[in-house]
């Protein structure tokens, strides 16, 4: 039994559709990442599995049950959200507690609850403290342990990270997956940024323009995204994306990159002939020595290290811009000529005008074993 | 001309000065940039950064000290007169003109011909990706989109000094790593003198060659982004930059026939020749007792046989791993720039390289040692 279920959701506020039939499902213990721009409508679905706002089509099921007729306070749902939405005149101690005060429970249990998820996120030094009194960090913390306060069987996470600090949504990140395990909720969490989505999600789901366009794995949305659009999203630095038209020989089907022959995977026949979109992972590229099989004359127009890696911005003869990167700790050249090769058996193809990836086909089942 | 292109003498700042509340943002601000260097000011906020970009622009008076562009003293010119280009948050484009007039209009007093001016707008809004934009008016374009129309405003100049304030904070993600690029080829190229100040090490050690770590408007320390990264000056600096951050451990140091011991949390020992480090170092960690060391995350290797650690999570990120673990009665976290196949629960072990480890001191923070060469 699916923890959420959502069967074509239908959202319009005015004449604009924010919602455009959304079926999505979380299974029981899962963190489901809802991930996509601003504007997508993840706040609003997340708005409509919590009661808040009422769809204009489709069912919210959630533990087999239908919700149409079930009030938000009556869901057992735990929420927190990006603007920590805290109680200004209550300590943190009160703020967690008010759901499970709102359930009437007794004192004790009241506070055995509070207790328990306090210590768990480290709040529990702060708890006679005021919202005004707390760091962002704390604030956040006070949020999440009150969402998780009254052990909803379903969590409800809005972007909780957002306004924090680098280095505390860091911290958070890493220890997030362990306090959810330990609560065993069946978690939604929303976020923009693609690290957090792949670092929490046991499974995330794309949206764009109030549609789900993607569903998978975190390893199934980097290596065989569904289209050019959610490859850019996923990566940092972002995909190099080349035009292309895919050719074939004796040897199979190839591009040209900088007048080399390029073999792409075997697997994509189909593609020849069709004008493509050929997206190159910045860390699949390499600096080889000129003599290299495949290797293509750059120049290095800059060099930007980012964490650990350096990402140094290349043309090509014919002014084309590309974006490698390497661990730092790997020697490269830094300024004037140099030569890479690209890994391009392994490079994601996608139709220019459509911007849908095109799959390699393959006589058996097994399509992610190659690009892994 | 050799020599700074900008030079901080004793720079201090006190706002309401005399009130009763004096808020000192900017204390005795030492700093030299040489001509044709990108110098990046960081720190969270209310570090002292911004203020100091106010005080080079002439925004803001100083309090004391004396500012030299090139030489020449300018702490008391007006802003116009100081030869710098800006682009500053709330220094905003001029309403009436479209974006093309906006940044023409910047090139105004350098009395270019009308293809001139033309040419070099083009060329700014072709590396900005703002060319499509260039005939409307900033009201009716992105905040990312009137950023971007700012930094074109100022780098087309050419200025004694570039004053660059958090440049691409509203940027589009995907565009970001491309812009970096070319904004740092375009500075370099021209030989352009840029300060830029930000909150986002990501984008500091992107685009200087060296930067000003500030804090509670103190300099803590102003070197290049590799000796920032290999060499920090103290505690501070050593956990603020670095994504993630360092790993910190307190440590019992103690000898034993040639071999230097240090006993962490939860019975852990590191365990080195004394040759490892250099005999200063060996006897100064010695005479300290108790010391604090720090590791990056990067450098925490994960070996066959070494000190066990619990795995208590593996993210994976697409082009790095991201592993905590129980380690030493606390966490540790490690990368990998391959996809690590360790799973929550897994024991591991872990080792550190001694030209990995930092030492510093465990009252003050500074640093004692960087991989066994004094600080």
């Amino acid at each position: 039994m699916a923890a959420i279920e959502l069967l074509d959701i239908v959202k319009r506020f005015k004449n604009e559709t924010v919602l455009d039939e959304v079926t999505l499902k979380v299974d029981e213990g899962e963190t489901l990442v809802l991930f996509g721009p601003s504007g997508a409508g993840k706040t609003v679905l997340l708005r409509v599995i919590a009661g808040v706002i009422e769809p204009d089509g489709g069912d919210v099921r959630l533990n087999g049950e239908d919700m149409s007729d079930v009030p938000p306070e009556l869901r057992n749902i735990g929420m927190a959200f990006q603007n920590f939405a805290l109680f200004p005149h209550m300590d943190a101690f009160d703020n967690i507690a008010s759901p499970l005060a709102a359930r009437r429970n007794t004192a004790e249990r009241v506070r055995e609850g509070v207790e328990r998820v306090a210590r768990l996120l480290k709040i529990d030094h702060v708890l006679g403290h005021r919202p005004r009194a707390l760091s962002n960090g704390q604030k956040q913390r006070t949020a999440l342990a009150r969402a998780l306060a009254a052990a909803p069987s379903l969590l409800l996470l809005d972007d909780p990270l957002r306004n924090v600090d680098a280095k505390l949504r860091f911290e958070m990140r890493l220890e997030l997956p362990r306090l959810l395990a330990a609560e065993r909720a069946s978690t939604l969490y929303v976020t923009q940024d693609y690290k957090e989505a792949m670092a929490l999600g046991d499974r995330i789901a794309v949206m764009f323009g109030g549609r789900i366009a993607q569903v998978g794995s975190p390893e199934e949305i980097y290596l065989s995204p569904a289209s050019l659009e959610i490859a850019r999203l996923f990566g940092d630095p972002t995909v190099n994306v080349l035009d292309v038209v895919p050719e074939e020989d004796a040897q199979g089907p190839f591009v040209r990159l900088s007048k080399l022959r390029a073999p792409i995977d075997p697997g994509l026949g189909h593609a020849v002939g069709r004008p493509c979109s050929l997206g190159l992972r910045p860390e699949a590229i390499r600096f080889v020595e000129s003599g290299a099989h495949g290797a293509i004359p750059v120049t290095i127009e800059a060099e930007t290290p980012l964490n650990e890696k350096a990402v140094t911005l290349v043309t090509t003869a014919r002014g084309r811009e590309i974006l490698v990167s390497r661990p730092s700790g790997e020697p490269g050249p830094t300024e004037g000529t140099a030569h890479i090769a690209v890994d391009s058996a392994h490079a994601l193809l996608f139709d220019r005008d459509t911007g849908l990836r095109i799959a390699p086909y393959r006589s058996d089942t097994d399509v992610r074993g190659a690009a892994a | 001309m050799s020599g700074a292109a900008l030079a901080l003498e004793g720079i201090d700042k006190v706002y309401n000065p005399g009130s009763a509340r004096p808020v000192q943002a900017v204390r005795g601000l030492n700093m030299r940039v040489d001509q044709g260097e990108i110098v990046a000011l960081l720190g969270s906020s209310g570090c002292g950064k911004t203020s100091t970009l106010r005080m080079i622009a002439g925004f803001e008076e100083v309090t004391a000290g004396t500012i030299r562009l090139q030489g020449t003293e300018v702490q008391s010119l007006p802003p116009a007169r100081r030869n710098v280009a800006m682009a500053f948050e709330g220094y905003s484009l001029y309403p009436p003109l479209t974006v093309r007039e906006n940044i023409a209009f910047a090139l105004k007093s350098a009395k270019l011909s009308r293809d001139d001016t033309q040419r070099r707008v083009d060329e700014i809004a072709h590396l900005l990706e703002i060319e499509d934009i260039l005939d409307r008016y900033p009201s009716s374009i992105s905040g990312g989109q009137q950023q971007r129309a700012s930094l074109g405003r100022a780098l087309v100049r050419d200025a004694a000094l570039h004053l660059l304030d958090e440049p691409m904070g509203q940027l589009e993600p995907q565009l970001r790593a491309l812009l970096r690029g070319r904004i740092k080829h375009h500075i370099k190229e021209r030989g352009m003198t840029a300060i830029l100040v930000t909150h986002d090490q990501a984008e500091a050690n992107a685009l200087a060659d060296r930067i000003a770590v500030m804090e509670d408007g103190e300099l803590q320390q102003f070197a290049s982004p590799a000796a920032l990264k290999d060499r920090p000056a103290n505690l501070f600096t050593g956990t603020f930059i670095g994504e993630p951050p360092m790993n910190v451990f307190t440590a019992e140091v103690r000898s034993a026939e040639g071999r230097l011991n240090l006993r962490l949390g939860g019975d852990v020992e590191l365990d080195y020749a004394a040759t490892a480090f250099d005999e200063t170092v060996y006897l100064n960690l010695l005479e300290r007792g108790r010391v604090s060391i720090g590791v990056r995350p990067h450098a925490v290797q994960l070996v066959p046989e070494g000190l066990p650690a619990s795995v208590t999570v593996n993210q994976w990120l697409g082009d790095q791993s991201h592993i905590a673990a129980d380690f030493a009665g606390g966490s540790l976290v490690a990368v990998e720039h391959r996809r690590a196949a360790v799973h929550p629960g897994e024991r591991i072990a872990i080792a550190f390289a001694p030209e990995d480890l930092h030492f510093f001191d465990v009252e003050s923070g500074v640093a004692v040692s960087h991989g066994g060469r004094s600080a």
